[in-house]
């Protein structure tokens, strides 16, 4: 077939090029907020508080939450061509759009999330908040710590869901358009939320439960990739075409298949050497080089994150129906 | 209302406050109060120009710009729709690299250096050069290419000057042949616009003529409405052409073959007795001639010359036979393809005269019996010397022999040329063989141009004059000939931006210096409109208004009992035969002879229109360049493969005597026969002045160092050239 | 109510691009960006070969993904079926553009709002044709009110069999093609 269009777009022809590595910031940054606010829920609700005790994450991620979305927020921002009307955000619902669904969902989850980490901040430390305001309120807040743990989960998993549906809404892009995506997003952003409370924990239980936790991720994580594109194999032409870019060898989709390696390779390799560090028998204190190992296998999973946020934000739009 | 000075007054002072007020306030204000219903535009209705179809046009006029142009649903030719380049007209208005001042060249001729100048320096310094060749060598020295409307000043000026040498590229690079080939024939031409009557024609054939890419407005909604009618659609084209890919029988016929199509044609109509035997006994001569001569072009024959098969000939020959008279045989415009084109025109008319479609529905329409009496000036000056613009040629045309003329300025015979003025045409990319124009160029004292583009062939003169666009200016009234006469009028939308003025000022500001003013008596143009309309008994403010007013027309288009036909030729019928040739020395009966082929690794080289491009004129159009920024050539898949060319790649043209293209795209594909490969006309501009189009793509006419000359009326066959194909950056 | 429509009559279109510069200088479309654009698509192998014209323009679809995409409200469905834009809504997001199965959308390089073919709604306010209509040189493109049974849109729907695009997509578009001859099935 000779095809000869007259009058294209360069935003949509010869593919879509709207979005860039600003939304797939946006999308693995909210993911990873939203994972860090599941998992630091976790870590309180656990074993009725005592899994936090003691911890220094206890206090720190609750205020990372808000802190990574705003990053994360920033790069969308950024996105936005005319930044200046984003208010129009908030002067409207529009309940079939996922985008002003997760706009209301991130204004509320923002201070759900403050409210909870000054809930559950840990009373011996209180007076780290400094000034006498946040203090105050976060002892009136700590009486409802339990249900602003569950309202902080439910909210850490709905972002953590919406950054999927954003994408997986366009009828239009098939790669996207898949039910499968949302969660696998979903998955990709708690198992990014453990693996960052991994990092930022200094203690060793802390850190080897979230270890068993992100364990079960990425596991999660390593079943959903090829379900993917399983289901995108086995759907419409268009489905079937849109996971090519990832299994070409062709120098224009050189990244596509490098990235999809990239994932192959580092979840199997994240997932062993956190089994390892499970098995493990560990002294009283972590060595140095037991912590090098933990980061590392948590920098990985990071990475594995933001990869997927990447390749498939790109390799959707060079996806098309027809 | 009766208007007493006072109110005039107020009106006009209020008029001219609102009017500066307007200058003064911010477009996008405008536009805005305009979208609220604050502001209305005005509609000033005009004629375009971007090419010589002339369609009526009204200009969307808001704050002083033109915003917008529209078809005007008066104009016979627009009937309110304008094409793509119409509609990107003020593209060429607004277009930044526009001539702003009079030029002077500087420079050494082709070193694209000039400065500017006064218009008074521009003209007295033409006004001087004139005299003194006017003096020296006598005023048939000068001669006028032009083409478009400034023909309508500047032939004037050349006449008054006292020399009777125009050549117009409309002829012996465009039209000629086949208006000589069918006033052979029938007595008369088919006219422009042509009068085909298409949307009532059961069949329609053409020949290249690649209608829908060849854009003339009108001609080709009646195109789309006979194939919506259900008309069968033939069209002969070694290429996959839009019409082709609308067509019933497409034959991919082998280049320069078309007339052995014919002749096997008329030999299975005649022998299949298809053809119409009473009208042919009412009207027309020399039958038994004709099918004696036809008599061994059989299908099988021409099967052979033309690559086709010989059921497809029998076959499409039937199919016009069994329809006939309702036939349609376009005989194409740009028919100076091989040097034999009178004879293929020829051949066409010899057809449309057996199927009987000459007069009849479906076939082509009668001209209108009306006619406008002319406004009377001073008689021009008989020229002392015969003009040489029509060579050697019986049967040249009056629109003159453009190389015949350049033939002249370079050999000195039969007397010296030794000013130009090119008005409203790209010499450099309208005549085959741009090295003789070049250098019969660097023979001249001197070298004007008026045009409104520093195109190629302004980028060679001595003296570069900027002519504003038609939509600045006054023209004269385009009298359009269709099923009825037209009248339709050229006003400025706006004033002329830059230092850039109208032809008619120009032409009379030469005459006023050569003392010849008294052939331009009106002061301005619009004077002259209005004396022309009082002759005509056009109301002339109505004219203003409406832009196009036609005079209906009680003449039957097509031939009836009551209103016979009458033909104007030597024996007053239809000549299948004709004697006039055969006294001149060539074929009665058009004869078929083969034309060389490309040799291995060659391919002919045929180019044609992109239905967003005029030639050249377009090519840095703002609007249109981003449409069809540079052409590609076209190239046979297969082919392709062999050389190792890719789809998008960059090749060089490369022709028979060695001259190389700028780099081209390929189109690599299936869409093309192998012998032969095409390009869009107009590309690879050589001026820097033009910001957009320059060295983008390549230009035909620069692999045309050749060309065939038709010895009957002097066209010149420019498809007889043949290129290779070479990867960019090989040298052979 | 009207409900507007158009039916893009491919057999009619000869690829002349005078609507793909008409509705650029109606509506002030920024250089290098287009609210429609003509397709010709050729199969087959020389000689035997096979051309479909055809031009894209919005399909103003009765289920449209832009407009649900859509965080602001700035991009809607007017009670004629038109999809139209309140432009002052709209924040350059990208969602809608991104959520067209058609590719029709672009956001305004000079402004930043998101923007596509409007049917010409100014035009058809004053009554007359949207303006790639009115030139169309092939008359290919028929504009007019669906539930008017006597308008041009509604007899070519009639007599003619007709597709939308992408139909699988589910957006009910209201352009509608007429590829073949012949009467509906
Ligand atoms: N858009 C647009 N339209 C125009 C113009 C323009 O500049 N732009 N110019 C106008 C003018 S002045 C003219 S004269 C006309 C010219 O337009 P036409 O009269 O249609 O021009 P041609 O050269 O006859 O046609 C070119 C076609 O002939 C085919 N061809 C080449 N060689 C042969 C051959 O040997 N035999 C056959 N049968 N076909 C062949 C080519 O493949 C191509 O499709 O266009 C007019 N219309
Ligand atoms: N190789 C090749 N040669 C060809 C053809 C081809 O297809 N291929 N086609 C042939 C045919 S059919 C024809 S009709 C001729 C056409 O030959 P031309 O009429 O010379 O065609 P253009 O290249 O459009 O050049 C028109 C010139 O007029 C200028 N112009 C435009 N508007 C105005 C105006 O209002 N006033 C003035 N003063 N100038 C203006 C333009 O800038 C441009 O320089 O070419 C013929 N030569
Ligand atoms: S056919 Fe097109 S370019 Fe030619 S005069 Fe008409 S509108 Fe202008
Ligand atoms: S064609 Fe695209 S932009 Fe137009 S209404 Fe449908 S989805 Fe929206
Ligand atoms: S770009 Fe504008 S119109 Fe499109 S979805 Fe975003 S806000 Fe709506
Ligand atoms: S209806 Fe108007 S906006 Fe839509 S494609 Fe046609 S001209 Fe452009
Ligand atoms: S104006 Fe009409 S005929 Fe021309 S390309 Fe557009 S739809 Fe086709
Ligand atoms: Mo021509």
């Amino acid at each position: 077939m000779e095809i000869t269009v007259t009058g294209a777009n360069a935003l949509v022809s010869p593919h879509l090029h709207v979005w860039d590595w600003r939304v797939s910031l946006y999308l693995f940054l909210g993911g990873l907020s939203a994972g860090l606010a599941v998992m630091t829920s976790v870590l309180h609700v656990r074993k009725g508080g005592a899994l936090a005790t003691g911890e220094r994450a206890a206090s720190t991620a609750g205020l990372l939450v808000p802190l990574i979305l705003s990053v994360g927020m920033l790069f969308i921002f950024l996105d936005l061509e005319r930044k200046l009307n984003v208010f129009w955000f908030y002067l409207t619902v529009q309940p079939l759009s996922p985008m002003s669904w997760g706009s209301w969902g991130l204004l509320v989850f923002y201070p759900v999330s403050v409210f909870y980490a000054l809930a559950a901040f840990p009373a011996e430390r209180r007076q780290q908040l400094r000034l006498p305001v946040l203090i105050r309120i976060s002892e009136r807040l700590s009486a409802y710590r339990l249900q602003l743990a569950a309202a902080n989960f439910g909210m850490g998993i709905f972002i953590g869901v919406y950054t999927g549906v954003l994408l997986s809404s366009f009828v239009a892009r098939p790669l996207w358009n898949s039910a499968i995506l949302p969660v696998l997003f979903l998955t990709s952003a708690l198992s990014a939320g453990a693996a960052f409370m991994i990092m930022i924990a200094d203690q060793k239980k802390v850190k080897l439960f979230f270890t068993k936790v992100d364990i079960w991720l990425i596991l999660a994580e390593m079943v959903l990739l090829p379900l993917f594109f399983y289901g995108q194999y086995t759907s419409s032409g268009a489905h079937r075409n849109s996971i090519l870019p990832f299994f070409t060898l062709n120098h224009e989709y050189f990244w596509y298949g490098l990235g999809l390696l990239f994932l192959v390779v580092i979840f199997p390799i994240a997932v062993v050497l956190k089994f390892l560090e499970v098995r493990e028998d560990h002294g009283d204190e972590l060595t140095g080089q037991e912590l090098m190992r933990m980061n590392l296998s948590a920098v990985m999973v990071l990475l594995g994150g933001l990869v997927i946020r990447l390749s498939f934000v790109y390799a959707g739009q060079l996806s098309r129906l027809s | 209302m009766k208007f007493s000075r006072r109110t005039f007054l107020k009106a006009s002072g209020a008029a001219g406050c609102s009017l500066a007020a307007y200058a003064a306030l911010p477009e996008k204000f405008l536009l805005w109060a305009e979208e609220q219903g604050m502001l209305k535009a005005s509609y000033v209705p005009t004629f375009c120009e971007i090419c010589f179809w002339k369609c009526g046009a009204m200009a969307k006029v808001l704050n002083g710009r033109v915003v917008k142009l529209e078809g005007n649903p008066a104009h016979p030719g627009a009937r309110g729709k304008l094409c793509a380049r119409g509609n990107g007209g003020a593209g060429l208005l607004y277009d930044p690299n526009r001539l702003k001042t009079p030029l002077i060249r500087t420079g050494a001729r082709g070193e694209q250096k000039y400065r500017k100048a006064t218009w008074d320096e521009a003209l007295d310094l033409i006004a001087s050069k004139l005299k003194r060749i006017k003096a020296e060598s006598g005023p048939e020295s000068v001669a006028l290419f032009t083409h478009g409307t400034p023909t309508d000043h500047f032939l004037p000026l050349l006449f008054a000057y006292g020399s009777p040498n125009v050549g117009m590229p409309s002829f012996a690079q465009c039209r000629g042949p086949r208006d000589v080939g069918l006033e052979l024939t029938f007595g008369e031409g088919i006219g422009s616009p042509e009068r085909v009557d298409l949307t009532r024609s059961k069949v329609l054939v053409l020949f290249g003529s690649h209608l829908g890419e060849n854009m003339h407005n009108s001609q080709v909604q009646d195109f789309a409405d006979a194939l919506a009618a259900g008309s069968k659609l033939i069209v002969v084209d070694p290429r996959f052409s839009i019409a082709a890919g609308k067509a019933h029988s497409w034959l991919p016929i082998r280049p320069a073959t078309d007339l052995a199509l014919m002749l096997a044609w008329i030999h299975v109509i005649i022998k299949e007795q298809l053809y119409d035997k009473a009208y042919l006994d009412s009207y027309a001569t020399g039958f038994a001639e004709l099918a004696e001569a036809v008599s061994d072009c059989t299908p099988e024959w021409a099967a052979k010359e033309t690559d086709l098969s010989a059921e497809s000939i029998v076959e499409t020959a039937r199919l016009l036979g069994h329809n006939a008279p309702n036939v349609c045989i376009h005989p194409g415009r740009h028919a100076t393809w091989y040097g034999d084109d009178v004879q293929r025109s020829r051949a066409i008319g010899i057809l449309a005269a057996l199927l009987g479609s000459w007069g009849r529905e479906g076939g082509y329409f009668l001209a209108t019996r009306s006619s406008l009496p002319k406004l009377e000036g001073k008689p021009f000056p008989e020229p002392v010397k015969a003009p040489l613009n029509l060579g050697n040629f019986p049967f040249a045309g009056a629109e003159g022999v453009t190389q015949e003329i350049r033939r002249a300025t370079l050999t000195g015979e039969p007397y010296p040329i030794k000013g130009w003025i090119v008005t409203g045409t790209n010499l450099m990319k309208a005549m085959p063989n741009q090295k003789e124009t070049v250098e019969a160029i660097n023979k001249l004292d001197l070298l004007v141009v008026v045009d409104v583009m520093p195109t190629d062939t302004a980028m060679m003169a001595d003296v570069i004059l900027p002519e504003c666009t038609y939509l600045e200016r006054h023209d004269a009234l385009a009298v359009g000939k269709g099923r009825s006469l037209s009248i339709s009028l050229r006003q400025p939308a706006l004033q002329p931006l830059y230092d850039s003025k109208p032809g008619w000022w120009i032409a009379k500001q030469i005459a006023n210096r050569l003392d010849l003013g008294d052939y331009f008596p009106w002061q301005t143009l619009e004077e002259k409109i209005q004396a022309q309309c009082a002759l005509w008994g056009v109301n002339y403010q109505e004219l203003k208004k409406v832009g196009t007013i036609t005079i209906p027309d009680s003449a039957n288009p097509y031939i009836t009992a009551d209103a016979p036909a009458e033909f104007k030729t030597g024996s007053g019928k239809i000549e299948l035969y004709s004697k006039e040739l055969k006294e001149k020395g060539f074929d009665p009966v058009p004869r078929y002879t083969r034309h060389p082929g490309p040799r291995p690794g060659e391919f002919r080289l045929v180019y044609g229109r992109s239905p967003v491009h005029t030639f050249s004129r377009t090519a840095n159009n703002p609007e249109l360049h981003e449409l069809y920024p540079e052409n590609e050539v076209w190239i046979n898949s297969g082919k392709a493969k062999e050389l190792g060319v890719k789809n998008g790649e960059y090749v060089v043209l490369v022709n028979q005597d060695g001259v190389r293209s700028n780099r081209i795209k390929a189109k690599v594909t299936q869409r093309i026969r192998t012998d032969c490969v095409y390009v869009v006309h107009g590309f690879g501009a050589a001026s820097k002045g033009l910001s957009r189009a320059f060295a983008k793509g390549a230009d035909d006419q620069g692999m045309i160092t050749r060309y065939a000359v038709d010895p009957i009326c002097g066209s010149t066959g420019m498809h007889v050239n043949f290129v290779r194909v070479e990867k960019e950056g090989v040298h052979a | 109510m009207p409900k507007y429509a158009m039916v893009v009559d491919q057999r009619r279109c000869v690829a002349c691009m005078a609507c793909v510069v008409a509705c650029k200088k109606e509506n002030e479309v920024p250089p290098g960006q287009f609210r429609t654009r003509v397709v010709e698509l050729v199969e087959g192998e020389f000689p035997r070969l096979r051309m479909e014209l055809r031009s894209e323009l919005c399909n103003h679809c009765d289920n449209p993904p832009c407009v649900y995409n859509c965080p602001t409200g700035a991009s809607y469905k007017a009670a004629d079926g038109m999809v139209l834009l309140k432009k002052h809504r709209c924040v350059g997001c990208k969602a809608c553009v991104a959520s067209c199965p058609y590719d029709a959308r672009y956001i305004n390089e000079e402004k930043g709002f998101a923007d596509k073919c409007t049917f010409c709604s100014q035009r058809i306010a004053e009554g007359k044709q949207p303006a790639c209509v009115a030139t169309c040189i092939g008359k290919s493109r028929i504009f007019g009110d669906l539930d008017d049974p006597a308008s041009a849109v509604s007899a070519a729907l009639r007599d003619n069999h007709h597709e939308v695009l992408l139909a699988s997509a589910g957006t009910k578009p209201r352009v509608f093609y007429i590829k073949k001859f012949g009467t509906p099935e």
